[in-house]
């Protein structure tokens, strides 16, 4: 399991269209990935509970991957964050 | 048959529609919780898979053809449906808890839809309505029904709201008109409507009456009135009308392809003020040379991300739509009415922090923005126009040049081509930048008068106040001696002058702007062939003499009776 925590960047924070792409990154991997954000931790893989979060742009969230490729899960997402969801 | 019913509405996009009524039936407790026998558990997981696999397909099809925000939009729900924790939920649902497929998906849903409805972000709130029409099509699909199989073309559509997807799927089926019980004039199923000219009523209280579909109705989109079970003789009235509008529309759409000369043969420019992809196609069709007011505002408010790529690819695309004519870009223009939700409130949002006032403070933003356009001024090489708004003194667009320059100045490091001597002009539209408008013009590529502002800066009016909406005159002598001190202004350093508020899409008052010496008009697509039949049909010399007429006028009631009388 490998764990980081990152900021959402970007200014609107994660709404619809970062959520989608967000999720379709997190889904080219075979590993199980949770975000927890204050106290609540939702499959990364969703959409809907990814959005439901609610994050706005601030907010620190740990990123969870358990899983064969975990570690290149955690890099492709973590640039996701770093790059405020631009390149998509 | 039971009797005629009328409803009044608030009218949001003009013409006559006359068809049956169709009513968009919403399911809002009407699944109920049926539990299912052990042998039909595969026979409903088929069913929610079936139901997910349509719907996905319909939105995929959706999205071939759709731009923007409404784009994203369907990217987000086709990522919904691919949710594996919802899939997870509806199947255990279905699988241990024995619910019929219908309910288990309409609960789940209806689980997620709660938590968005009740989050503190505005953002999530809007998307509920999305999410809600996930929920309805997809038990139309399970149910074997669809939402709009049985609609048929030219039907009145009735609806609590629409969704910026069913408004699409709606505006395929074309529809005769849409009556809302909900919807506010500025969103998007109204600006929709209204760019594909679907007759439109909202806030009609329709629910309140028992009708059924495939009755005769008609929707008065410009009156705000609706009725269904017409008398004959009422029909024939509305069968009239109709034909007389789309006589006339068409008639005007004629004006389009013709040139833009006035009777004695002096060339004038009519350009299109434009906010939404969706009106883009209109350019073409309504005959309008480029656009002279593109707002942005909808980049930001709509949080789909207002970084250089994201505002690049937006502006291409208009760009892209309006064939070789010049595109001018107003920098974000918010705050005052547009508030937006992450600033404080103001006690005098108009007087306040908004415009330039604002850019200039949010750094990030300004230089996304601007980099974005010097970009695409490299891209379409002499087409571009930068337009700053709620500029109220000389420093303002000091500052601005200085922040000009710092992006400049990344461009050139980076090796990316932009447009040099990319024109700026300012916004005109508090009185003190119309007052100083010779000094002001030798800082500038050109002027462009916002009317609308204009009038209650000067009049010292709140536009939005109903209490004093009868002091709020645009044809006051007062604004019309500031467009001329505007106009007199520019003239000295050679610099043109457009008007893109309101006035300019009243034919009458954008004749009297033309005499006054304005040849750029930049208006509402919609007005554009009534403007343009005007000044086509009027001789340069008589629209001098209305417009020395009006600046001699006292009143803004004496402005009002020259107006009524010109041309009649």
């Amino acid at each position: 399991m490998v764990k980081k925590t990152v900021t959402v960047k970007n200014e609107a924070g994660l709404h619809a269209r970062p959520s989608s792409v967000l999720v379709k990154t997190a889904s080219k991997f075979e590993s199980d990935f949770y975000i927890s954000m204050y106290g609540y931790k939702v499959n990364g893989k969703s959409i809907l509970g990814v959005m439901t979060l609610a994050a706005e742009s601030g907010a620190e969230m740990e990123l969870i991957f358990e899983g064969k490729d975990e570690q290149e899960a955690l890099t492709a997402i973590s640039e996701l964050f770093e790059n405020k969801f631009e390149n998509n | 048959m039971v009797g005629r019913i009328e409803f009044e509405g608030v009218p949001a996009s003009g013409g006559i529609g006359i068809g049956k009524v169709h009513i968009l039936e919403e399911r809002q407790n009407e699944v109920s919780p049926e539990k299912i026998h052990e042998d039909d558990i595969q026979l409903n997981i088929d069913k929610f898979n079936r139901a997910f696999g349509a719907l996905k397909k319909e939105f995929v099809k959706l999205k071939e053809d759709a731009k923007g925000e409404v784009a994203d939009i369907i990217d987000a729900q086709i990522e919904s449906l691919k949710d594996p924790e919802l899939y997870k939920t509806i199947l255990h649902k279905i699988e241990s808890e024995r619910y019929e497929a219908e309910y288990a998906i309409f609960s789940t849903l209806n689980e997620y839809i709660h938590i968005m409805e009740n989050a503190d972000v505005e953002w999530l709130n809007e998307r509920t309505i999305d999410l809600i029409a996930i929920r309805d099509q997809l038990i139309d699909v399970a149910k074997n029904k669809k939402q709009t199989e049985d609609l048929e073309p030219g039907s009145v559509v009735f609806a609590t709201n629409v969704s910026p997807t069913s408004m699409i799927e709606l505006s395929r089926n074309s529809i005769a008109g849409l009556v809302m019980q909900k919807g506010g004039l500025t969103s998007h199923a109204v600006i929709l409507a209204q760019s594909l000219d679907i007759p439109c009523a909202i806030g009609v209280e329709w629910k309140a009456k028992r009708f059924k579909n495939k009755e005769e109705a008609i929707v008065d989109g410009d009156l705000g009135i609706v009725v269904v079970r017409p008398s004959e003789s009422e029909q024939r009235v509305y069968d009239e009308r109709k034909r007389t509008h789309q006589k006339k529309t068409e008639k005007l759409l004629q004006i389009s392809k013709k040139p833009s000369e006035t009777a004695c043969g002096k060339k004038f420019r009519l350009q299109a003020n434009v906010e939404f992809l969706e009106e883009l196609p209109k350019i073409k069709t309504h005959g309008a040379e480029g656009i002279g007011l593109l707002r942005t505002e909808t980049i930001l408010f709509q949080k789909t991300g207002f970084d250089v790529n994201a505002q690049l690819d937006f502006y291409r695309k208009v760009v892209e739509a309006s064939d070789h004519s010049d595109v001018t870009i107003r920098l974000f223009d918010a705050g005052g009415d547009k508030l937006l939700d992450d600033m404080d409130t103001e006690s005098n949002p108009f007087l306040g922090w908004r415009g330039i006032r604002m850019l200039l403070d949010e750094t990030e933003l300004l230089g996304n923005q601007l980099e974005a356009i010097y970009r695409l001024s490299g891209e379409y090489k002499d087409r571009i126009k930068l337009l700053v708004p709620m500029v109220s003194c000389v420093s303002e667009i000091h500052r601005l040049k200085k922040r000009i320059m710092d992006v400049k100045d990344k461009l050139t490091e980076e090796g990316v081509k932009f447009d040099r001597n990319l024109p700026i002009g300012v916004m005109i539209e508090v009185p003190s930048v119309a007052l100083m408008a010779d000094r002001v013009a030798k800082e500038v590529d050109f002027f462009s008068i916002g009317t609308n502002d204009l009038t209650q800066y000067t009049l010292a009016v709140d536009r939005g106040n109903e209490k004093i909406s009868s002091l709020y005159q645009p044809y006051h002598p007062a604004i019309w001696k500031l467009i001329k001190m505007t106009l007199d202004g520019a003239k000295k350093s050679n610099i043109p002058v457009t008007v893109c508020g309101e006035m300019a899409s009243k034919p009458k008052a954008a004749a009297c702007l033309f005499g006054l010496g304005i040849e750029n008009l930049s208006m509402t697509t919609r007005a554009l062939p009534l403007v343009k039949s005007m000044l086509c049909s009027q001789k340069m010399n008589d629209m001098r003499i209305f417009s020395d007429q009006v600046m001699k006028a006292n009143s803004p009631e004496e402005v009002q009776i020259l107006m009524n009388k010109f041309g009649e």
